[in-house]
């Protein structure tokens, strides 16, 4: 485990994290006191550790370190898409109304990259230098969907734990129209929400194997094989509970209103948010950027 | 029917000074009724004001949490309206509905039940219709519910309003934690949405969205018009924030 390289590579997902260290010989001792105790496997959870601290309990703070951590997933999922519909192994299988689908959901990513882009002027951070590796996530349609459910079910859950930590009042002019930021931030959101709807459908298809206990919503955090983190909690738990969750604002809704309800039912019902560096970490799991 | 009227006629008083909202009623009048030559119009003393605290004496004032209420109610009422549509439909489905249809609309019609049900528990007291033991009956009949084209139809109107709705709520809200908990249930109708377009036509999930890649939002003004021919009452939002 090289704790230079980690530093470095979290630094470019976000430039201004050893500003919010105390200094940076403490976050190096932090990082070799867990490098010490811990296995390599459990180097992310170091990583996770160090982050949090720099960024106050996985709360991103201000506008703008809002928006350019989700032009870093943006550009990650417009690339995904990119590369997918360019990728050779995909060209028989991903045909006709998948290809179109596929093509309309680049074209919104890539629209949301220009919208964060222009939004954020001079502050916008630069995309990864080296792009996007997704290793072999394009060698069967099958797993490219796989890929494609993660990222769009992972960008739902990561632009619901944002929504409180963009100010209401923000109403900057983009490209001439006045855009409200946290409307801005729901209707990218809610768009998420449709693409990985339409994922889980194009799932069920015959081509991607019939799987026809994938249904659009999520159901007691099953992973459908994706990653595991993807429906799992984040930081603090009580916050960001796993997508299983049965219970909101303090009722188990298994049993409302002098009804019963099923868990499928009432975890599909709700989705849950996810914190900053849970993301970060589930991304990371999978691409190399 | 007349259980309904009667209902609502007893316990007017106390509805009436439900925090968050008020229905003032002297005349009750309900659209549907099948004794009705013609559809019903909603008349004007018969309006749910929302965001609208009334007090003892019929003052009406709007405070912060009046407001904050006025949303969760505004939401409260159309989870009402989308559970109480696909309740409906699913009690009598149309003849040449699919069998896998019948699921979905199954599962539709439970989340739909189960976001109702929280919201109103969430509110307690402030709830708008907290003291009425019946819920308030909506009106579909400008809806074509026979056919199943005509049920996805109507199905994907409501769930794009909803999404719409949720999208341009959002931002009126103050508490943090009322705005992650509407924003769990909006992408879920945005799930419903996209499976319901693509039902009715293959690749049409991304309809709504424009070409800067942003889904639709309207206000609670744009909202209560699109549906207030489904209300049994006018539902004025007037008190609503609107920015």
């Amino acid at each position: 485990m090289n704790l230079f390289q980690i530093i470095s590579e979290l630094e470019k997902v976000d430039p201004e994290i050893m500003d919010r260290l105390t200094h940076r010989r403490s976050a190096f001792t932090a990082l070799g006191n867990f490098g010490k105790k811990l296995a390599l496997a459990a180097a992310p959870i170091a990583i996770g550790s160090a982050f949090n601290k720099a960024v106050g309990q996985n709360t991103l703070m201000g506008v703008n370190e809002v928006f350019n951590y989700a032009l870093l997933l943006e550009r990650l999922e417009y690339s995904f898409y990119d590369q997918a519909l360019k990728a050779a192994t995909l060209t028989v299988p991903l045909t006709g109304i998948a290809r179109t689908a596929i093509e309309t959901i680049r074209g919104h990513e890539q629209a949301h990259v220009a919208l964060l882009t222009a939004a954020l002027g001079t502050n916008a951070n630069p995309a990864p230098a080296n792009g996007f590796d997704f290793g072999n996530a394009f060698a069967t349609y099958e797993s490219f969907l796989i890929f494609a459910q993660a990222f769009e079910d992972t960008g739902v859950r990561a632009y619901k734990g944002q929504a409180g930590n963009i100010d209401a009042s923000l109403n900057p002019t983009i490209g001439g129209a006045q855009y409200n930021l946290l409307q801005t931030a729901l209707q990218i959101h809610s768009v998420e929400a449709r693409h990985a709807a339409h994922i889980r459908v194009m799932r069920r298809g015959a081509t991607a194997g019939n799987q026809t206990n994938i249904f659009p919503w999520i159901i007691n955090a099953e992973p459908n094989g994706v990653p595991a983190g993807v429906y799992g909690a984040g930081n603090p738990v009580a916050t960001f509970p796993t997508e299983g969750n049965l219970v909101q604002g303090g009722l188990t809704l298994t049993s409302v209103g002098g009804k019963t309800y099923t868990a499928e039912d009432v975890s599909a019902a709700f989705d849950e948010a996810l914190d900053s560096t849970t993301v970060t970490n589930i991304a990371r799991s999978v691409v190399k950027f | 029917m007349s259980t309904f009227l009667s209902a609502r006629a007893m316990q007017r008083r106390s509805f009436f000074r439900v925090a968050g909202a008020t229905l003032a009623t002297s005349t009750l009048v309900l659209a549907g009724c099948k004794d009705d030559e013609e559809p019903v119009t909603p008349v004007a003393s018969n309006v749910l004001r929302l965001g609208v605290v009334t007090s003892a004496s019929g003052a009406e004032t709007v405070t912060q949490e009046s407001q904050e209420n006025g949303v969760l109610n505004y939401a409260y009422l159309l989870e009402q309206l989308e559970a109480a549509f696909y309740t409906q439909v699913v009690a009598a489905p149309p003849a040449d509905l699919l069998s896998d249809e019948l699921a979905y609309l199954t599962d539709l019609r439970d989340h739909e039940l189960i976001h109702r049900e929280y919201l109103k528990a969430a509110l307690g007291a402030s709830v708008y219709d907290a003291s009425l033991s019946t819920p308030l009956k909506f009106n579909f009949s400008s809806f074509t519910l026979t056919t199943r084209v005509g049920v996805w139809t109507a199905a994907q109107q409501l769930e794009d309003i909803g999404v719409a709705a949720y999208n341009g709520a959002g931002k009126l809200l103050t508490v943090t934690t009322n705005l992650l908990a509407l924003g769990k249930i909006a992408s879920v109708e945005a799930r419903h949405a996209a499976l319901v377009h693509e039902v009715l036509q293959s690749d049409s999930f991304a309809s709504t969205i424009g070409a800067d890649g942003l889904d639709d939002a309207k206000t609670p003004t744009e909202v209560i018009e699109l549906i207030k021919t489904l209300l049994p009452i006018e539902v004025s939002v007037a008190a609503l924030p609107t920015a």
